[in-house]
């Protein structure tokens, strides 16, 4: 397995970590600003050696399966951000107005940004295992 | 169904068996690559890029031809290697008489 490898696996590690950090959070404390706290879990990503490698010391095949992985989460999260505001539309029409708590659009953020992480780590496990050609 | 996609093959696990069994991880540092790259190429995971093709036909002091075959989908097992080789066998046969 490559460091690259290790990586994804760690970093999903943490995903699965916060989220269950999170939801237990929101259990016992209920919904509201301190719950984001829970998204302070995100920083061990950064552990791992693998987490600082530079682009530099990535070989050409390594590069291209960072770069594809890396594509691959924003398009996800591109999506997401499109289906959020499909689905607010959707349920309160294009003239309405309403506000939202600081905490929330900081929540929808960091969810966000969960499921980037989330999306590319296993984009670079398959593209480990099944080749990165064409 | 038939997959109709070019296939680039190549030659590296027998090259490195005539080359004294040379290790994936020496061919790596030869090619500026890691094990892992190499052991992709040799599973056809991986295309190479041209530099990098030139830099794993340096390393086994051969031609890029030697080292890699293109093949369109459907092409029999004929190799551009196996051609080069027989044209050179050609030249030299001609070249003794």
């Amino acid at each position: 397995m490559t460091d690259s490898e290790k990586w994804a696996v760690w970093s999903l590690g943490v995903v699965a970590l916060t989220t269950a950090a999170y939801f237990t959070f929101v259990a016992l404390r209920g919904e509201g600003p301190k719950a984001i706290s829970v998204f302070a879990l995100l920083a061990l990503v950064a552990v791992p050696k693998a987490g600082h490698r530079s682009w530099r010391s990535l070989d050409e095949r390594e590069r291209g399966i960072a770069h594809k992985a890396l594509e691959t989460s924003w398009r996800a999260g591109w999506l997401m951000a499109i289906a959020l505001s499909l689905v607010i539309w959707r349920a309160k029409g294009w003239d309405m107005a309403f506000t939202v708590p600081m905490w929330r659009l900081q929540l929808t953020l960091w969810w966000l940004g969960v499921l980037m992480l989330a999306v590319r780590s296993v984009a670079t496990l398959v593209l480990y295992r099944r080749g990165s050609n064409g | 169904m038939a997959d109709d996609t070019p296939k680039i093959r190549n030659h590296i696990r027998r090259l490195r068996f005539e080359h004294g069994e040379m290790s994936q991880e020496e061919l790596g540092k030869r090619a500026g690559v890691t094990r892992h790259t190499i052991m992709a190429l040799e599973a056809g995971k991986y295309y190479p890029s041209l530099l990098l093709a030139f830099r794993i036909a340096r390393a086994f002091g051969a031609g890029v031809e030697q080292v890699f075959d293109y093949a369109d989908a459907g092409e029999p097992e004929q190799s551009a290697s196996s051609e080069s080789r027989k044209s050179e066998a050609r030249t030299q046969a001609a070249e003794a008489r």
